[in-house]
């Protein structure tokens, strides 16, 4: 037991200098890219608490990405208000729309929210699209302000790459407390068996509720966090292909593991450099990818790892 | 008036291609267990070998225009068959003892590989083809009525007649629905379930491709045609309840009135919002849809 927390703190230590050096040693350009997959796992993140931990299929989370994108960007630039009180705004922009759907659509089970979600994160890019004296239509909104912090302006992609980290590990350690709170508990108990767990006195319809609202918040933050960072939001940064490579990166890392959620972020986010050879053919070449990787490696990359490292803690991964 | 009359024309033909494609998804789901999430590809698929393959036999078997119409049919129709048991192989039989939404990131995967694999085959222009009744119009009531509208609604009615057929009045239905039922106990009535999977897959992809065809005619075939069909399709499959042959044809209707009326009454640029916002409609008053009996999820 000691051994495993020791070990635990060895790799949490030896990751953290590990992304502390990365911005040394990459390219600007794959530092631009690793800034966007450090916000991609803050959603990632979200996604593992509503849909690893509480068994809720969400096919939509870009546009919980989207609503904290354009709520932040429309209050800084109507409202001149600084990023410090955009981005809470954002956060509860993005968990009231999710509580206001969450009440019909979570009690819909499996397939029909699934297809449910679909259908919001659509409607949303046709709000996005069409709205156009909110949200600027087609156009979308660009010179989002910079993030301000102690009175100096973030600029630099470094600055934000320090910013989005500091964020990130906040949200990991919200994460993590949360899954061994009475709370996290009971989201494993209602994914698992929701008959058992509302027998064992579990609220099972309040737990479904606050993980798709917490999951939401936490696209909201990513979302916030990307607009100031990339001056510029539009509808074609929110659609469902983007929810399902939110997934496809949960899936890739490991649906159960908030490690597992960063590190498929991180893939999944360079894949289109690496595959860049392919040329056109990158699709074809990333949905068989996806295909194979379900078939060959269904507990994704860090499930694979604690499998190999220890074998026991399979079991309770699950769990 | 007549203007409706044109509308409510085009809608049902619209809506009968949509029952045609929730058929697909639902019977893949309901012997399957899979939410097929590529079945606007496969629609897509269906398109573009119709308008490929009507060229080819043009050329290949000229003669009369019905001998060039069934070749170029029979052909759409094995290649869809081929796609079917790809798919059964590819997708499904590595996937079956996965759980629910690894299955239906799978089939999305496989979705975006169809799609892109399309585009590098057609190219992304659109492509124009012919509908097998020209493009001849027909007075009714003063209203302009085309031909091919009214064969997509008359062959559409033929098609899931005989799928109703099939399900309910066979044999081999009665074993369809020993599957969807209970996999285990069907195989333990001496079943042959795998080959049973393998023919749904090819039903599958045979009824979304025949919903390809009719609509290739009718606008013009993109790789990206597919993609709003599945939606729309899924859409119609919860309003008319899953599980239901009735209720296909009547969700998909109710969707191609919503979508066409919708895009001449109320806004062109919310359409497909409109028929979303009936779909979460349903879901709250009506999560069974209309003709669906049970909510809960599959053992």
């Amino acid at each position: 037991m000691k051994a495993t927390s020791l070990l635990g703190a060895a790799i949490l230590g030896a990751a953290l200098v590990a992304a502390l050096a990365v911005p040394y040693v990459v390219s600007d350009y794959n530092l631009r890219v690793t800034v966007l997959a450090l916000q991609s796992a803050i959603a990632v993140i979200g996604l593992t608490i509503a849909f690893g931990w509480c068994g809720l299929i969400q096919l939509g989370q870009a546009a919980f990405i989207g609503i904290g994108a354009y709520t932040s960007a429309i209050l800084a630039l109507r409202f001149g208000l600084g990023f410090w009180v955009t981005m809470p705004l954002a956060m509860a922009a993005s968990a009231l729309v999710a509580f206001v759907i969450a009440v019909p659509m979570l009690r819909l089970r499996g397939h029909y929210l699934a297809l449910a979600t679909v259908g919001f994160n659509v409607t949303a890019e046709i709000v996005a699209k069409n709205w156009t004296a909110v949200t600027g239509g087609y156009d979308g909104i660009s010179a989002i302000p910079p993030v301000t912090l102690f009175g100096r302006v973030i600029e630099t992609d470094l600055g934000y790459f320090h910013l989005s980290l500091v964020f990130l590990i906040a949200v990991a350690a919200f994460a993590w407390t949360l899954r061994h709170s009475r709370f996290g508990r009971a989201m494993i108990a209602v994914r698992d068996d929701e008959i058992a767990s509302g027998t064992s006195s579990v609220p099972v319809v309040r737990t479904k509720v606050l993980a798709f609202v917490i999951g939401s918040a936490l696209a909201g933050l990513s979302g916030a966090l990307y607009a100031h960072y990339a001056h510029y939001v539009s509808p074609g940064d929110f659609e469902l292909s983007r929810s399902i490579t939110l997934l496809v990166m949960l899936i890739a890392g490991g649906e159960m593991a908030i490690a597992g959620a960063i590190l498929g972020a991180v893939l999944l986010s360079f894949a289109p450099e690496w595959l860049r050879f392919v040329g056109e053919a990158y699709l074809v070449v990333f949905g068989v990818g996806v295909l194979l990787l379900l078939i060959l490696m269904p507990e994704g990359v860090v499930g694979r790892l604690r499998k190999w490292f220890a074998p026991r803690a399979g079991k309770v991964g699950r769990a | 008036m007549t203007q409706l009359i044109q509308l409510i024309v085009n809608a049902i033909a619209v809506g009968a291609i949509y029952a045609v494609v929730a058929l697909s998804f639902e019977i893949a789901y309901e012997s399957t267990g899979v939410v097929n999430f590529a079945t606007g590809q496969l629609v897509t698929i269906g398109a573009l070998l119709g308008a490929s393959t009507l060229a080819y036999s043009g050329v290949h078997f000229g003669g009369s225009a019905l001998a060039t119409q069934a070749a170029s049919y029979a052909m759409v129709f094995g290649g869809m068959a081929i796609v079917g048991l790809l798919f059964f192989v590819g997708v499904f039989m590595p996937l079956r003892k996965q759980p629910a939404l690894t299955v239906i990131i799978g089939t999305v995967a496989i979705g975006i590989a169809i799609q892109n694999l399309a585009q590098l085959t057609w190219g992304s222009l659109p492509i124009a083809t012919q509908s097998p009744v020209g493009t001849r119009t027909l007075d009714f009531f003063g209203a302009v009525v085309s031909v091919h509208a009214l064969y997509v609604i008359v062959v559409a009615a033929v098609l899931i007649a005989a799928v109703y057929v099939l399900l309910y009045r066979s044999a081999l239905g009665a074993q369809f629905r020993a599957l969807a039922q209970d996999p285990e106990a069907a195989r333990l009535m001496g079943i042959r379930v795998n080959r049973l999977y393998a023919l749904t897959w090819v039903l599958v992809c045979a009824l979304a491709g025949a919903a390809g065809l009719l609509l290739g005619p009718m606008w013009f075939i993109d790789v990206g045609l597919g993609e709003g069909i599945g939606l729309k399709a899924f859409a119609a499959a919860i309003i008319g309840g899953f599980g239901s042959v009735p209720g296909a044809i009547v969700g998909g209707v109710l969707v191609g009135l919503a979508e066409i009326l919708g895009a001449s009454y109320i806004s062109s640029a919310y359409k497909d919002a409109i028929v979303f916002a009936l779909m979460f409609l349903f879901l709250l008053v009506r999560p069974q849809g209309l003709f669906g009996e049970r909510v809960a999820d599959r053992a």
